[in-house]
């Protein structure tokens, strides 16, 4: 049960600098989800908490501990990767066992905990085989096993869903939820998918070009994002973010509102419009606006909408949602 | 007539193949069993009397059993040169494919210094025997390894590059140092290209002539191979059993080849393609 | 209680997961048993050796090579020997490794005949086929005079020995230098040949412009090999021709067995150091030429 603290961390790979100078602070129990953008240095950071990647400065502490030289196996943290990286020349029992055989415990309590671990997971009836014959959501709770059965401090995922089709993917999101609520444990997790950092995160750390963007509550970043990066970054469909005249006219260098929060009529409002696209998702529908002197906007309405491609349409921002940024993001 | 061109054009080549890959060893094996008298012949003629059995029992006993001595000494040699070999070049082809360091360009330089340049002989056999190493079956061994190297380092790399290195750093969360690490999780992944490496190489190493010849004289050293050489002048009126002794030394490559023949040519083709 | 803590803290205990030592054990047998000779090659082919003391001549040996007559030859027959050999597996293996990748039956049982004269010794495949090529007995001019040809005396007539030895090199090597074909030629995606079909390619179009530019990194592999093979050769004229009639049919690689044998150690070394500046000299070009056009592609 601990904590982790990175204080002023910083990577670089020869002269290109990939985590400039990050200080972050997590609390024991947490699930704190790294996201942003492809190539924004997620990965990185993540694997500079697992010992997987030198830091070029700053200290790592897990647990109140200076672990910034230590060997990955000996931070107490457990790494799940998207490819899984089972061994694929041992079974699952071998598999989730392997570090407990590294570390010479006895056979006895070896077993005992693989098969503990292996209960947890509904994997008791496959641990005699080898990896190549699970199927991918398997194989994905074998991954998870060896995490477990190392007894962390901390979990550290990579993209762990990324592999698997969207039912299974929804699936095994409430699964971690779960497991992360029964082990009560410290969990960091990387992703790109909004949805997931929406709806398993205790905080979420939004990452842009190697420094924080913001760290916050899933709904404070959604009600109160402190830059346009973020706003537009959370939330899906994206908020619309107006810039130039169209913004100064609204009192901002970035005028921000989002999708949800402006009002349609066919009699008045505030921008003139005409639809120009639809897509209709069932119980939502999103109306793309073409807005003179604005440019386009995104709007979801109700799914049974009658609106049709070409009609004229008065759009309204709901004046207790906008927002105002100062200046587009770095 | 369209599906039929495949059969006729696989039945001609056949036919050439056999004529031209097969009718040599057929030859073996027919001189191999007949008598004297039939094999000075040389010709295809069916033996009017096989005798197999006396054949192989003059092979074996000529020049005091020197055949089986010659059995012992090569698959000694083979064996503890492909083991060395499977290992050392493993660990280079690892450490190479998975580690970006000042030596590489160097080592890789030494990898294809070794496939081209023709090995110094004569300082070599001074060089052995200033070490101690001249006539000595570890010595043979030594040089089989350092000779073979090159090739078994190339098909290492390039199959090395093909597992993924999530699986390293799984193993070190888990705790493997590195020998843990390298002989517990990547090694036992290397199978095919190493049940490859162990064909080409032993098949080369105990088919091998030249360098028992210059590194390992003297008769208590024989190898199949040199007991060919002998043979050759003392049996120039004997063929039947010139014949017979080809045919006992080739049984080993071929019973290799039978099992691994599937190996041979896909994992052959991999490295020698890629590297 | 707080020192425990301290001293407690994980240190690094070593470097890279992928220790450098790795390179140790073969790096000391490559180097001692085969860098070191090498190096004292270049020192030990400027003397008058006999293993015990070595007196320093200067460029003599390498002056031998260009002046007597039969190490001149030597030097020819190598040349002569390893372009042949290389050329030829080159054409043969890539014709069968088309043949065999082709539409056609039986393709595993074929390929795997062409790969088994690679069983056989050197030797084993030297005595057979010197036997096979006996002027008067063996089984080929026996076979000629069936159809009432006199044929030659393969590995007795000077000027005919070495290439028959070449011709059996070629067939020794044949099945593997098609195999490294077959590979290259499975990598090749069908789709460009159906491409090419669409826009009307015939059969030699076809060969020309997808087979023969995208086989070509094999190509490389089968030329470069088989050169450095062909050069280096040794096994095989020493059991069929001991270099003879004469000196008809030495190559480097047998005369510094005869020089050895006959006790000229610096001579036998000068022709090594010989066979490796011709290596050099005539397969670096050839590595360059082929790295340059893979760049092209
Ligand atoms: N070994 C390396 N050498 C140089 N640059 C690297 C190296 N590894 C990563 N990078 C760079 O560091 C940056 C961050 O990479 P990282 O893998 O952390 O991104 P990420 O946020 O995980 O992206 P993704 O969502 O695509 O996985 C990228 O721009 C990448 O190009
Ligand atoms: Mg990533």
């Amino acid at each position: 049960m601990s904590g982790l603290e990175l204080k002023k961390v910083c990577k670089s790979y020869g002269a290109v600098e990939v985590i400039k100078d990050l200080s972050l602070q997590i609390e024991s129990g947490e699930f704190v989800v790294f996201v942003g953008p492809s190539g924004c240095g997620k990965s990185t950071l993540l694997r500079m908490i697992a010992g997987l990647e030198d830091c070029s400065g700053g200290t790592v502490e897990i647990g109140g501990e200076d672990v910034t030289d230590a060997e990955p196996s000996d931070r107490g943290i457990a790494m799940v990767f998207q490819s899984y990286a089972l061994y694929p020349h041992m079974s699952v029992r071998d598999n989730i066992g392997f570090g407990l055989s590294l570390a010479k415990t006895p056979k006895a309590e070896m077993n005992a905990r693989v098969e503990e671990a292996a209960k947890i997971l509904q994997l008791t009836d496959y641990l005699d085989r080898k990896p190549k014959a699970l199927s991918g959501g398997q194989r994905q709770r074998v991954a998870i096993g060896r995490a477990i059965v190392r007894n962390p401090k901390v979990f550290l995922f990579d993209e762990p869903l990324s592999n698997l089709d969207a039912a299974l993917r929804a699936k095994m999101r409430l699964e971690l939820t779960e497991l992360h609520a029964n082990l009560n444990v410290t969990m960091v997790y990387v992703t790109h998918d909004q949805v997931e950092a929406m709806t398993m995160a205790d905080k979420i750390v939004v990452l842009n070009k190697g420094v924080i963007e913001q760290v916050g509550k899933p709904m404070d970043l959604y009600n109160n994002p402190a830059t346009a990066f973020v706003a537009g970054f959370i939330g899906s469909p994206q908020m619309n973010l107006l810039e130039g005249a169209a913004a100064r006219k609204l009192g901002a260098e970035i005028y921000g509102i989002r999708p949800e929060h402006i009002d349609i009529s066919r009699e008045s409002g505030l921008w003139r419009s005409t639809v120009r696209q639809i897509e209709r998702l069932g119980n939502d529908a999103i109306l793309y606006l073409d807005v003179e002197d604005v440019g386009s906007l995104t709007v979801t309405t109700d799914g049974q909408t009658d609106v049709v491609i070409g009609d004229m349409l008065f759009a309204t921002p709901q004046p207790q949602n906008e927002h105002r940024f100062p200046t587009i993001a770095r | 007539m369209k599906q039929l061109r495949p059969a006729i054009l696989g039945c001609i080549t056949l036919v050439v193949f056999c004529v031209i890959f097969v009718v040599p060893f057929f030859f073996i094996a027919l001189q191999a069993v007949k008598d004297r008298q039939g094999s000075s012949l040389l010709n295809f003629s069916w033996p009017s009397e096989t005798q197999l059995w006396q054949n192989l029992v003059d092979v074996v006993q000529a020049r005091d059993y020197q055949l089986l001595l010659a059995y012992f000494n090569s698959t000694v040699i083979t064996v503890f040169s492909v083991t060395g070999l499977v290992i050392f070049a493993a660990m280079v082809g690892y450490v190479l494919q998975r580690r970006p360091s000042k030596w590489n360009k160097y080592v890789n330089f030494a990898v294809l210094a070794g496939l081209m340049i023709p090995p110094a002989v004569v300082p070599t056999i001074w060089l052995l025997q200033q070490i101690g190493l001249f006539k000595t079956i570890h010595g043979m061994i030594l040089i089989e390894i350092a000779y073979n190297l090159s090739f078994s380092i190339l098909l290492y790399r390039a199959f090395i590059a093909t597992v993924p290195r999530d699986l390293d750093e799984a193993a070190r969360i888990d705790g493997a140092k590195p020998l843990q690490l390298f002989f517990r999780v990547i090694l036992p992944l290397l199978k095919p290209v190493t049940v490859t490496n162990i064909v080409v190489q032993s098949i080369a190493i105990f088919n091998d002539f030249t360098n028992p010849l210059y590194y390992l004289p003297g008769k208590d050293n024989v190898t199949v191979q040199l007991t060919l050489y002998n043979f050759q002048s003392q049996f120039s009126t004997q063929y039947h059993l010139l014949f017979m002794n080809i045919l006992l030394v080739t049984i080993p490559p071929l019973i290799v080849f039978i099992f691994f023949n599937k190996q041979i040519v896909e994992g052959m083709t991999a490295g020698a393609v890629k590297g | 209680m707080p020192t425990a803590q301290i001293e407690k803290k994980p240190r690094k205990t070593s470097g890279s997961p992928y220790p450098l030592w790795f390179f140790l054990p073969a790096g000391v047998i490559y180097g001692v048993l085969f860098l070191v000779p090498t190096f004292a090659s270049l020192y030990f082919s400027l003397t008058r050796w006999n293993l015990f003391n070595s007196t320093f001549i200067g460029f003599e040996n390498f002056l031998s090579f260009v002046q007597e007559p039969f190490l001149i030859k030597g030097l020819i027959n190598t040349v002569i020997f390893a372009v042949s050999t290389a050329l030829l597996k080159t054409i043969i293996g890539l014709a069968l490794g088309i043949l065999l990748t082709s539409n056609i039956r039986m393709r595993g049982l074929l390929r795997t005949i062409a790969f088994f004269p690679i069983l056989v010794s050197t030797i084993g495949i030297g005595i057979t086929f010197a036997v096979m090529m006996h002027p008067t007995r063996g089984i080929i001019n026996v076979s000629l005079e069936l159809i009432g040809i006199d044929g030659p005396g393969w590995l007795t007539d000077p000027t005919l020995a070495l290439y028959s030895v070449a011709f059996v090199e070629v067939w020794r090597g044949v099945g593997l230098a098609s195999v490294i074909f077959i590979a290259g030629l499975v990598s090749i995606p069908r789709d460009y040949y159906e491409a090419a079909r669409i826009d009307g390619a015939t059969k030699w179009q076809q060969f020309k412009r997808i087979t023969l530019p995208l086989v070509q990194p094999a190509t490389a592999t089968v030329m470069i090999l088989s050169f450095v093979y062909g050069l280096r050769s040794f096994e095989l004229i020493w059991t069929m021709t001991k270099g003879g009639p004469g000196f008809s049919s030495d190559v480097i690689a047998s005369v510094i067995y005869k020089q050895y044998q006959a006790g000229f150690y610096g001579l036998s070394t000068a022709g090594n150091v010989i066979l490796f500046i011709l290596i050099a000299v005539m397969v670096m070009p050839l590595v360059a030429y082929f790295n340059r056009r893979e760049v092209d592609l």
